[in-house]
């Protein structure tokens, strides 16, 4: 029932795991093998929405605004030179955290694999985690005012440790209550908890 | 788009009852039905089964409950479809609160361990009643001297509080009528905290009572239950009392501590939460099982009377002190006093007040390791079939039981000048702990204070076992890490056991941690800029409590292999057994 098609069983990652009936996303092919995609050929990660850029960037731009504000205010009182700096500083800012929110968003993934969910993200700091369904202990799936807006909800996966991060964003509402619903079944499945 | 498949094949089940109650009171044809009118919205019984799905259950025409059966999804909206994968009833944890009621959960009703457990009674027979009043036990208070100890312990809070710098402005008369009212106020305050505060054991659960203004009831799962430690400090020694601690999964901090409990309720009522929480383990162990928890599972009448158990080790007082002057910090202690006198006689004015203020300052730092002897004073370790004992203190004695089916961590660290006399430090982890717990002192983790290699080996053995502490497969990380790790990388290793992965790190210190496959919460590989460029990775064990397993600065591909791997074996371990 993994969403995650597989083509081959993965040499050390237990039984296969049986394809589902959800269609995977249309990913053309097996994509190249980066350097934080493992065992290439057997996960196929699936994408989060990139409507999530958008999210991102207006919180990103708010954020700006009320900075660029608080600058041009005290260029305009001030007429310091400075200030004109600082605003051309922000706005360089800016500009390379809008594009790596857009590349960040491209570069979340998530998979279903037979045991286990694989989230990865970042850019900087690549990281991958992979969490037993097993270890479940509850899902949070949120979604503020802004994701909202854009139809986005965010679906966390709890475990007993604090360090694990399994989190994605960017995910419809009803893939996320598929993922909540799917979690929580197979995690009450296989509960083992501690 | 995941519904589509979904909602075909969930529809049939919902749809099957319906010939057979709406069949028989009403006739077929005729639209206006005589044996539904409670069923208000739908007037109309389907003709044949294969007609347009009502939205409401039709299957109870006569009832005038809603829902009287199994109620399929009172939640509604959100879950537009049931599970894809069939016929699921139970709620979701993660979605809504449902207001309906769920059969799982008689909570305010019925206590569970009524009916379905007549283990109940049987096994936990103590002297003074003859059994126990079934389902619900009268509420307990603490023993009545509790309010003076605490005000006693305020004591010294207050006097903490006030510094010396206080002493010194306002005189010793003022600031001892200071200390007294703010200590007689803490007493009053905990008198009215002691007749408002109760605990009882409802089922598998205790329950703790608090708080006049705000009242509080803490009910602790007893299946959560990771470790209970009973804490005696000096002035409950002198009166015959202890506390009682108790740490949860997820708890940030110790849980309900039951301070003060008579030394004997203390031990009865640890045995008895132990017992419960065995007990309760067991449907969670075999859910198949399911209601039916066999009488057998727990020893019966073995955990009232606490048995020491089988002495695994004592740890020589000698030892300890020794091992407890070769730290740093009984190093650095000349030199403090050097400068404390070099202070006094410079400034050639004898001043009691900055004395006795760079005294105090220089006491949080060096006392640490006179805490530490106080602490791991009369160290003893035991087994009690499945679980550890551990006592220590000099002016605080402990007593600790750790189920050692809930040891996520064992840590051993060789600091730097214990190396001469070849001793190490054995540390265990307990789901319960926040890792930003303040008290260091309070972590039941203690394994053994100090020690040689075979005794260390002998107590893994114990705890994790088929481990060898030395015989760990540990291999270094490939030679370009040292561009990370100038010095330390012969010091950084990982490896894969049987049942446990090990790792390494520390040059002056050095640390082995081992986290058992079964223990282990989750997998990540992390890769930092300057790791992605020299082709390495970071594998992280996280476990519930502590910090884990993080393997340094492994090679890429095989940083892979290790994360595949301990996923496939923390499946293994969890399918076998």
């Amino acid at each position: 029932m993994s969403a995650a098609e597989s083509h081959q069983p993965p040499a050390a990652a237990g039984p296969p795991s049986v394809p589902g009936p959800f269609p995977s996303p249309s990913v053309p092919g097996p994509p190249p093998a980066g350097p934080l995609e493992p065992w290439p050929e057997t996960v196929r990660w699936r994408p989060i929405s990139r409507d999530l850029i958008w999210v991102e960037l207006l919180r990103l731009a708010a954020v700006l605004a009320v900075v660029l504000l608080g600058v041009v205010i005290g260029w305009v009182l001030n007429g310091h030179w400075l200030f004109g700096l600082g605003l051309a500083v922000v706005l360089l800012l800016g500009a390379g955290r809008a594009v790596s929110i857009v590349r960040a968003v491209h570069a979340w993934g998530y998979a279903e694999r037979a045991d286990d969910l694989l989230v990865r993200h970042g850019l900087l700091v690549r990281r991958l985690s992979i969490v037993p369904y097993a270890r479940m202990q509850f899902v949070d799936v949120s979604a503020g005012p802004l994701e909202r807006a854009f139809d986005l909800a965010t679906v966390q996966l709890h475990t007993a440790a604090a360090a694990s991060d399994a989190r994605v964003p960017g995910l419809r509402p009803a893939e996320a209550s598929r993922l909540r619903d799917r979690l929580t079944a197979l995690g009450e499945d296989r509960a083992e908890g501690l | 788009m995941s519904e589509g498949p979904a909602e075909p094949a969930a529809r049939p089940p919902a749809q099957s009852p319906e010939p057979t109650p709406a069949g028989t009171p009403a006739p077929p044809e005729p639209p206006p039905a005589p044996g539904a009118p409670a069923a208000a919205p739908a007037p109309v019984p389907p003709p044949h089964p294969g007609g347009p799905p009502f939205p409401v259950n039709p299957a109870y025409p006569g009832a005038p409950m809603p829902y009287p059966g199994p109620p399929a999804y009172p939640g509604g909206p959100p879950h537009a479809a049931p599970y894809p994968g069939g016929p699921y009833t139970a709620p979701h944890p993660g979605g809504p609160p449902h207001p309906g009621p769920y059969p799982g959960t008689p909570w305010p009703a019925a206590p569970y361990g009524g009916p379905p457990q007549p283990v109940g009674p049987g096994m936990y027979v103590r002297p003074g009643p003859p059994a126990w009043p079934d389902p619900v036990e009268p509420r307990k208070r603490l023993h009545p001297l509790s309010p003076a100890l605490h005000g006693a312990k305020s004591l010294v809070v207050v006097i903490a509080g006030l510094s010396w710098s206080t002493l010194s402005r306002v005189g010793f008369g003022w600031f001892a009528a200071m200390v007294v009212a703010l200590a007689l106020g803490a007493t009053v305050i905990s008198i009215i905290s002691w007749y408002n505060t109760g605990y009882h054991v409802v089922g598998r659960e205790l329950r703790v009572y608090e708080g006049l203004l705000w009242r509080r009831t803490r009910a602790i799962p007893l299946e959560r239950l990771q470790a209970v430690e009973v804490v005696r400090p000096l002035l409950a020694q002198l009166t015959g009392l202890a506390e009682l601690r108790l740490e949860v999964v997820g708890g940030g901090k110790t849980e309900a501590p039951l301070a003060y409990l008579t030394v004997a309720d203390a031990a009865a009522l640890r045995g008895r939460l132990l017992a419960l929480a065995d007990r309760a383990g067991q449907p969670a162990a075999a859910p198949a099982a399911g209601a039916t928890v066999p009488a057998a599972a727990g020893q019966p009448a073995a955990p009232v009377a606490v048995p020491p158990g089988r002495a695994l080790h004592t740890v020589g007082n000698q030892d300890l002190l020794v091992s407890q002057l070769l730290t740093p910090q009984a190093f650095l202690l000349p030199l403090g006093l050097a400068f404390v006198v070099a202070q006094f006689l410079s400034e050639d004015s004898w001043s009691f007040i900055a004395v006795a203020s760079t005294l105090t300052a220089m006491a949080g730092v060096v006392l640490q390791p006179v805490r530490r002897v106080l602490d791991d004073w009369n160290f003893r370790l035991a087994r009690d079939d499945g679980t550890l004992r551990v006592r220590n203190g000099l002016l605080e004695t402990r007593a600790q039981t750790v189920p050692l089916h809930r040891v996520q961590t064992v840590r051993a660290t060789w600091p730097l000048l214990w190396r001469m006399k070849g001793w190490l430090r054995l540390r265990l982890e307990v789901a319960g702990y926040s890792v930003g717990e303040g008290d260091e002192r309070n972590r039941p983790d203690r394994l053994l204070p100090v020690g040689d290699l075979p005794t260390a080996e002998l107590i893994v053995a114990e705890v994790l076992p088929g481990v060898r502490l030395t015989g760990l497969p540990l291999t270094p990380p490939p030679p370009r890490a040292r561009w990370l790790h100038p010095l330390g990388r012969n010091a950084l290793g990982a490896g894969l056991h049987e049942q446990v992965v090990a790792v390494r790190s520390g040059l002056l210190t050095r640390q082995l941690t081992v986290v058992p496959y079964a223990r282990i919460q989750s997998v990540r590989v992390v890769q930092g800029p300057l790791q992605r460029w020299l082709r390495l990775a970071t594998v992280h064990a996280d476990t519930a409590g502590g910090s884990g397993a993080a393997a340094e600065s492994r090679d890429v591909d095989e940083a892979w292999v290790l994360a595949a791997e301990l996923s496939a074996r923390t499946h293994a371990t969890r399918r076998s057994g």
